[in-house]
């Protein structure tokens, strides 16, 4: 052949080659399937009004507010209408998810809890947000990192954050000041929120420590530490446990010296929902307690009307395991999702009802009308956030721990499939810890055991071992 | 004549029909299902399929941690269960078998037990042993934690629930076994110069003991089959709910909560022969020492 | 004689004692169920209402749905029963006066269904009932059951009683199988049937894992039992109303089994005294 032949055959095998990979969809590195499209051109095909349903899962109280953004949305615009199904709780509507599965009664959007990400995805009824990012060109720059980071699997985003939240501090600032200690300094670590708690203690409260294994996770996510292998399940599927190591065990070790010591108090068998850990600091109980920010509306409200004239609620920061490492906290709460089994035209118009709720404006309202953290920055510069956080300062201590601190895998928190099942036995470590005596590092270590006995039996399960 | 038997035959299918076919769809078909269910390992979620794994999953279930215990605890209630029950209801029976006045009365409150549902039963219960508003702090027992989340005392408090229900079906048993044993005899013996005590055991007992087996095997599959007064007692989330995680009680939580049919199949047909074998044991060596009159 | 005289109040303290014990649970269940909330954690516990709270049983059955879950089970109850009693009748009957090929297998068939208990069926029944679109209705509720092996051998015993030269008599006169059986077999077999009813009758209404398994979050067909449970989930403070609805469930079934001992018994003892 002629060189100019060959030149040429170079030049369009090079040209085919570019015009292939550009055509070429996005392939997840921890799997083998292609990324779907996201059915935009359905949408705008759909004659009339595409009517698609959401089964959320706030309760009432947020679920007025809700009604409220989805109102305004079927109001701003005619193509699409959403319904809303209140499912009253995530268990609920995680339980009606599956029956649907079988069934085939799905709605377009649910609202699913950060547990069930991996569990989501392996059902294969999903369609990630991704490709509708890709498809409307969504720009994602303004979202807190860590919050969009926590549910982007395998370098795809799969769901949407929408309920955002975190562990924070709630303390009775008299009951500090009446033990000696700081009232505008909370204990900002482990040891210290130990320390603090003997104090609190001897002077008549003491801490109302509550079983969940949120906390555990949080604690390890703020010292950088992994939960589960292949980078905390984000690269590829979890297979086993590797939160096993030193600072696992200093939190099992002081989470048990202040139940043996009896400066706090635990919940053992009311389970997480059941506790009371907080009003108890109004009623003088505890000095201090770890509760989820979604609870800090509810809390304020209630300390602040007269009734508890020993309290002045104070909120920090979640206490870290350690200053030494740089770590984060993660977050939790839920996000939404978008059922691929409703028509191609449901699943954009769910797309466009997800992206108007993570608006700014839309997040500052949340924000301000649950006590969500609002997950876009520039939704924390609205006059709506900010006199929020002026007239309650507690609640920006949730949004600084969500932007401040480092964003890794590990920050990011972990993805498994039998992640309900991994939080039982959480809870059951402690468990044995508290009431069968068993000491922290046999506890940790039947820990790992039934972890990674949860995720063989599953993946073997779902066949892909 | 011919043409008669045929229209004979026919009328018999068509009667004996609707309850055989109820039968194949209800019950034999689930039965020889649930054999395959055994052999296929179920996904997670409903919507994925199902694989073949053949005795592997049986294997796995049968040798595995939470169904030793679950067979051990079940093992243990039926222990608790069934002699007490028993001799509650036979006591109760012999007390109450004479013709005398007012007796009427004693022998309705005696099998008022009968009719007590499982859920009443088991709220009943539930209210006395409540740590705040049962009678236990009044007479003394308080326990930390409290009985019904207690681990060693939440299965012998459901056992003692079950056996309360259990007495009215067990006296009513008796009682009618009683009454076949005629008087004469125990009048005889009683002449004969034979202690209240030997006519009970070397007459009584002996004539009653197809009653003693029959109400043994009942009493069994009761304690086999205790499940509703587990879950309102104490139910799935509560501390001390693996410790009377009864075989039934597994086989519910592994369909529902844990959306395992397979591994439910499993455990099923486990209990299944587990029951069967108790009864056939019961057979063998129980009514080997039954005294039929006739 | 002293002895006797001796015995005799012996036995007496013997049954008081027994019957104290027995109805002891059920009266503290009363009791409670018509304190007031605050009298309820009351240390040591209040043995008698002096102020009886009346409020509870209308609160059990409105608020708490006593009402619709009584109906409910009620409802159910009913189904099952004439069901059962139908199937078995047409089925007993058969056995008992009919010829035809392959009898004793079917008869042997019909009496296996009583070895096969319900946990072994529960997984495909539900699936199967679900896949008919009957999950949370009362058919999903009552289908499975309508039929039951101890009636049909209840049935056929009853029938195979009936003397055959009545038989013939009513062959003679003309009597089909149908006449037969409504004006000749049925009737001659009420102890049975009535028998049957009221076994059939105790166990549908007491049935629990079913009704769980197979209602969702639907006070619409929701039993007593599964209503009962929801009763309990209730606060602390509300407890004398769910006692109350308790007492509500168990009074209907203490006054049948007051007026029907008998057949109660017949039922219970089929196979006790040879």
């Amino acid at each position: 052949m002629s060189r100019s032949r060959i030149a040429m055959a170079v030049a369009a095998l090079g040209g085919s080659l570019v015009g292939v990979m550009a055509a070429a969809p996005v392939v997840s590195p921890a799997g083998a399937a292609a990324l779907p499209q996201c059915p935009t051109a359905a949408l705008a095909k759909a004659k009339g009004t595409v009517d698609i349903s959401f089964w959320e899962s706030m309760n009432r109280t947020n679920g007025v507010t809700l009604t409220k953004l989805t109102d305004q949305f079927n109001a701003s615009q005619s193509k699409v209408h959403v319904t809303l199904v209140d499912q009253n709780s995530y268990t609920t509507t995680w339980a009606k998810y599956q029956a649907g599965l079988s069934n085939g009664q799905l709605p377009a959007v649910a609202q699913l809890q950060d547990v069930q990400l991996q569990g989501a995805i392996d059902t294969q009824s999903i369609l990630p947000a991704q490709s509708c990012i890709n498809a409307t060109k969504y720009k994602t720059s303004d979202f807190i990192p860590r919050a969009l980071a926590y549910w982007k699997v395998g370098g795809i985003q799969q769901a949407m954050p929408f309920a955002v939240s975190n562990p924070i501090l709630y303390y009775n600032k008299q009951a500090f000041t009446a033990a000696g200690l700081t009232p505008t300094k909370p204990p900002a670590t482990l040891g210290q929120f130990v320390a603090d708690a003997a104090a609190l203690k001897a002077h008549g409260s003491g801490v109302g420590l509550k079983l969940d294994p949120w906390h555990l996770e949080t604690w390890l996510a703020t010292a950088n530490t992994l939960f589960v292998n292949n980078t905390n399940g984000r690269t590829a599927r979890a297979t086993k446990a590797v939160f096993a190591g030193k600072n696992a065990l200093k939190v099992f070790t002081d989470l048990d010296q202040l139940e043996s010591s009896g400066d706090a108090a635990t919940n053992p068998y009311q389970g997480p929902d059941g506790y009371d850990n907080l009003l108890g600091i109004g009623s003088g109980k505890y000095g201090m307690s770890i509760d989820t920010s979604a609870a800090l509306g509810t809390i304020a409200t209630l300390l602040n009307n007269g009734q508890y004239p020993n309290v002045t609620l104070g909120v920090g920061s979640f206490p870290v395991l350690t200053t030494k490492i740089k770590g984060g906290v993660e977050p939790g709460g839920s996000a939404l999702y978008i059922s691929n089994k409703v028509p191609p035209a449901q699943q954009a118009a769910a797309w466009q009802y997800i992206a108007y709720l993570d608006t700014p404006a839309s997040q500052a309202t949340w924000a301000a009308g649950t006590g969500y953290i609002p997950i876009r920055k520039s939704s924390a510069k609205t006059a709506t956030v900010q006199k929020l956080w002026t007239t309650n300062p507690g609640f920006k201590v949730a949004y600084e721990q969500l932007v401040n601190g480092a964003t890794t895998p590990a920050t990011a928190g972990a993805v498994i499939g039998p992640f309900p099942t991994v939080r039982t036995a959480e809870l059951t470590a402690e468990k044995n810890m508290y009431t069968h005596g068993m000491s922290p590092a046999a506890a940790l270590k039947t820990l790992t055991q039934q972890v990674n006995a949860a995720l063989t039996s599953y993946n073997e399960r779902l066949g892909v071992t | 004549m011919r043409s008669r038997r045929l229209r004979e035959a026919l009328l018999g299918y068509l009667l004996v029909l609707p309850a055989l076919f109820l039968f194949a769809l209800f019950v034999f078909y689930p039965f020889a299902r649930n054999f395959k269910l055994a052999l296929y390992q179920t996904p997670p979620y409903p919507n994925l399929p199902s694989k073949y794994v053949g005795l592997h999953q049986v294997g796995q279930v049968l040798t595995s941690s939470n169904f030793v215990e679950s067979l051990v605890t079940t093992l243990l209630f039926v222990v608790l269960v069934v002699p007490a029950g028993l001799l509650i209801g036979l006591f109760l029976a012999v007390v109450a078998q004479r013709q005398l006045r007012g007796l009427a009365m004693y022998r309705i409150i005696f099998s008022s037990t009968v009719v007590t549902s499982v859920a009443v039963s088991a709220l009943v219960f539930y209210s006395l042993m409540n740590p705040v508003v049962g009678l236990l702090p009044w007479l003394g027992i308080e326990p930390h934690p409290s009985v019904l989340q207690s681990t060693t005392w939440a299965l012998p408090a459901v056992a003692l629930m079950a056996v309360w229900q259990f007495v009215g079906l067990s006296f009513i048993i008796m009682s009618a076994g009683l009454q076949s044993v005629p008087e004469e005899v125990l009048e005889a013996a009683r002449v004969d110069g034979a202690s209240s005590w030997t006519v009970f055991w070397r007459v009584t007992v002996p004539m009653l003991s197809p009653t003693l087996f029959f109400g043994v095997v009942v009493a069994t599959i009761y304690a086999f089959q205790t499940f509703g007064q587990i879950d309102i007692l104490i139910g799935y989330q509560n501390a001390a709910y693996e410790h009377v995680n009864v075989l039934i009680y597994n086989i519910y939580t592994t369909l529902t909560y844990g959306g395992n049919p397979g591994r439910a199949a499993v455990m099923s047909i486990a209990l299944f022969l587990i029951t069967l074998l108790f009864t056939l044991l019961q057979l063998r060596f129980l009514e080997r020492r039954v005294h039929y009159a006739r | 004689m002293p002895g006797r005289r001796w015995r005799l109040v012996a036995r007496y303290v013997l049954l008081t004692v027994g019957a104290v014990l027995i109805l002891f649970p059920l009266y503290m269940t009363v009791v409670n169920s018509l304190l007031h909330a605050n009298e309820l954690d009351r240390q040591p516990p209040l043995f008698f209402p002096v102020h009886p709270d009346w409020s509870t049983y209308p609160t059990a059955w409105n608020v708490g749905n006593m009402g619709t879950y009584l109906r409910n089970s009620a409802i159910q109850t009913v189904i099952i029963v004439v069901g059962q009693l139908v199937t078995s009748v047409l089925a007993a009957y058969a056995f008992a006066f009919l010829r035809f090929p392959l009898k004793r297998t079917l008869f042997v068939v019909f009496l296996a269904t009583l070895m096969i208990p319900f946990e072994v069926t529960l997984i495909t029944n539900l699936d199967t009932v679900t896949s008919f679109g009957w999950y949370n209705t009362f058919a999903g509720l009552t289908v499975p059951f309508l039929a039951t092996g101890f009636g049909v051998f209840l049935l056929r015993q009853a029938f195979l009683q009936i003397p055959k030269d009545l038989q013939e008599a009513a062959a003679l006169d003309g009597y089909g199988h149908w006449r037969f059986m409504t004006r000749v077999a049925v009737p001659l077999a009420r102890p049975a049937l009535a028998a049957l009813a009221v076994f059939s009758f105790l166990a549908a209404w007491n049935q629990y894992l079913w009704p769980l398994v197979v209602t969702g979050d639907n006070n619409a067909i929701r039993t007593v039992q599964i209503g009962l449970k929801q009763l309990q989930g209730s606060q602390l403070q509300d407890f004398n109303v769910t006692l109350a609805g308790t007492v509500i469930a168990v009074v209907p079934l203490f006054i049948l089994l007051v007026v029907f001992q008998k057949q109660l018994v017949r039922s219970l003892t089929a196979g006790a005294v040879k």
